[in-house]
């Protein structure tokens, strides 16, 4: 963006079997100085398809966007779904390496690819500042006036927080009905793009087909045999679709790990209120729609809109961890004034997780109440106006604690605690603590074997099996997130062997090369690696791989239970990066 | 003794007073009743559960107590 100019590489061999996650954080982690400043010019933003993008791989649809995070410090990938990631597959893109920053720092640019290849960067100066429902309104009429627009079109948008700078804001991927209600939302990533001045990326997809195989019908076979499961699975079939991923509300409340007013207590009294099943009804009763995928090809159906009382969209079904966050973890039972402040986050773009986290310690310096929701929306409206306590605000958790003297503030490498308290559900902890990623559940989903039964059991309440069981996730995990597949497919994955051998055929005879099983887990623990050093490079060592403290020592009720894994535990679950990278060749 | 049941997600429709919903219900139990019993009794479906008492994991062969809270519910995941 220094120079404004675009220019085409082809992918390095090296990096052939490389999609999504792996090639986000392969770039970065070569291309990216460890110690430069987030938001200078040295650090780049990588967008990339999984490396079944443009496929018809079932749930294959995901896409990652890497960066130095300016919110952990650390290497990032923010994995959403939406449909730009198939929309890049087909068009043969493996990656955008956004690099470099404008001069004038008052610009806002649109990037657009076009079906026929071509690729211009245009000034959008008008969009400055504009949230992201009204970003992607404007953006369509322009388009429509140059009768660019069609409905096979994919924004990826920054909002007004992200062009602040501030250190929370996500980057919205719009969903297939047009609404930008999808969000690599983690780790700040939308100050990163701010920087580099785009405002928004265009994907024009019409008339694109779906990419070709190397052995289409040992393919399609495999996406039957995969397809399968899914509609098997009696998470991925039944539960998911008809409740979403905030079906789990009441099992982590039931479970005492459904983290209540900053992580005060386990179990909140006021659940129901804002549950999937609850969720539900009121959707059903004003006539919203309880069921469709963020991608297509997504066999799940896990997603919905929410719907204010006259029936009108107001945004996108709150998922489990922002229906947590700005309700439970605030003292908030209302699921109106939850999706409210949903909607909010997201037309503002900050993370969800990471504002309701931040709204519970600003609660807990005393300066507004739990539970109070009028307050919260202020301090929502504080950050998108950039007030100067906006500013405190948009910086996440860490920043308002700090600033208001809070002394429990759950953050792992500056990253706010997602919807799991790590005491009564200790393997969550193992993965908050040593993820590459900083506080983040999707790296290694425990809650899986400790809390729902699936893929064996561990129980969560004991510090034995955790390490190992975080260590097997983040490997398999940052493996689904190279191939672009949602990491929900894992559900059944862990229980169905069927399903696990269906993701290699897939990836065999997509690419023709030879993929199995020990060649997936070498994908994962590869990223893994590439992360694991750009982290160490950018200064981090052990001593960052751990909670904070008062999750060690302040018991948590019902079950008061304190995190006990220990800190030679912690530090196993990276044994394998010295001889992975010694694979690789890298330091 | 009396035990709370307490059903979700797809089996809250199962609650025995035909009201639905997941608000605990109190059930007058033998001493002795284990959780397969009080299952077989609500006529659940027979497929996967997750059961919790007092907020621990608990198999369905375990004998309930005065005072339990029996939470069930069908396998769900997300997140």
């Amino acid at each position: 963006m220094s120079t404004l100019t675009i220019s085409r590489e082809p992918l390095p061999e090296k990096w052939a079997r490389y999609g999504g996650r792996a090639l986000t954080s392969a770039i970065v982690f070569t291309e990216v100085p460890a110690d430069t400043d987030p938001m200078g010019p040295d650090n780049k933003l990588v967008i990339a398809p999984g490396l079944l993008g443009g496929t018809s791989a079932p749930n294959g649809g995901r896409l990652s966007i890497g960066a130095k995070s300016p919110l952990t410090g650390g290497l990032k990938e923010s994995n959403s779904g939406g449909t730009a990631a198939h929309a890049l597959g087909k068009m043969g893109v493996a990656a955008i390496i956004i690099e470099g920053i404008p001069a004038d720092k008052t610009v806002a640019y649109a990037l657009r690819l076009f079906p026929d290849g071509t690729v211009d960067l245009v000034p959008r100066h008008d969009l400055k500042g504009l949230g992201t429902y009204e970003t992607v309104a404007v953006a369509k009429g322009i388009e429509a006036a140059e009768h660019r627009y069609s409905e096979k079109v994919s924004f990826i948008v920054n909002g007004p927080a992200g062009e602040m700078g501030m250190k929370s804001a996500g980057i919205a991927i719009t969903d297939p009905h047009g609404y930008p209600n999808r969000f690599a939302g983690r780790g700040g990533l939308g100050a990163v793009m701010g920087t580099k001045g785009i405002k928004l990326i265009a994907i024009f997809e019409e008339g694109l087909k779906g990419k070709g195989h190397a052995d289409k019908d040992a393919f399609i076979a495999a996406v039957r045999k995969f397809s399968g499961a899914l509609t098997t699975h009696a998470v991925t079939s039944q539960a998911l679709p008809t409740f979403g991923t905030n079906v789990l509300a009441n099992i982590i409340n039931e479970a005492g790990g459904y983290p209540t007013r900053n992580f005060s207590s386990g179990q909140f009294e006021g659940v129901d209120g804002i549950s999937g099943e609850t969720m539900r009804e009121i959707t059903l009763e004003r006539g919203g729609n309880v069921k469709h995928g963020c991608h297509a090809g997504c066999v799940i159906q896990c997603s919905r809109y929410y719907v204010d009382k006259d029936g009108h969209y107001m945004t996108k079904g709150p998922e489990y961890e922002s229906a947590w966050s700005l309700g439970a973890d605030c003292g908030i039972s209302d699921m109106d004034t939850v999706a409210a402040l949903d909607r909010k986050c997201g037309d503002i773009g900050i993370d969800t997780i990471e504002a309701g986290v931040m709204i519970a310690v600003y609660m807990a310096s005393g300066k507004i109440a739990f539970g109070d929701g009028a307050a919260a929306m202020t301090v929502l409206d504080e950050i998108g106006r950039g007030t100067d306590l906006g500013k405190v605000f948009g910086d996440g958790a860490e920043a308002t604690g700090l600033h208001f003297g809070v002394k429990n503030i759950p953050v792992v490498k500056h990253q706010g605690l997602p919807a799991y308290d790590p005491r009564p559900i200790q393997g969550i902890g193992v993965t908050y603590a040593t993820s590459t990623q900083g506080a983040d559940h999707t790296a290694g989903y425990t809650i899986t074997s400790n809390v729902l039964a699936v893929g064996g059991t561990v129980d969560p309440l004991k510090p034995e099996g955790q390490a190992a069981l975080s260590q097997g996730l983040q490997i398999a995990t940052a493996m689904l997130d190279s191939l672009g597949f949602c990491i929900f497919v894992a559900f059944a994955v862990l229980d169905m062997p069927e399903a696990f051998e269906a993701i290699h055929e897939m990836a065999a005879a997509h690419t023709g090369d030879e993929w199995d099983a020990d060649a997936l887990m070498q994908l994962g623990k590869e990223t893994l690696t590439y992360e694991r050093l750009f982290n160490e490079h950018a200064g981090f060592t052990n001593a960052d791989d751990r909670l904070p403290k008062f999750f060690l020592e302040e018991p948590l009720a019902p079950h008061d239970a304190v995190f006990t894994v220990t800190d030679e535990e912690l530090d196993s679950v990276h044994s394998f990066v010295p001889e992975v990278a010694a694979q690789l060749g890298i330091k | 003794m009396q035990v709370d049941v307490v059903l979700f997600a797809h089996f809250s429709g199962f609650q025995p007073d035909g009201k639905g919903g997941r608000h605990a219900r109190a059930f007058e139990l033998a001493e002795g009743t284990t959780i397969a019993d009080v299952i077989a009794m609500i006529g659940l479906p027979d497929e996967p559960r997750v059961i919790f008492v007092n907020s621990r994991h608990a198999p369905e062969e375990r004998e309930l107590r005065q005072g339990d809270r029996l939470a069930i519910f069908p396998p769900v995941a997300g997140g």
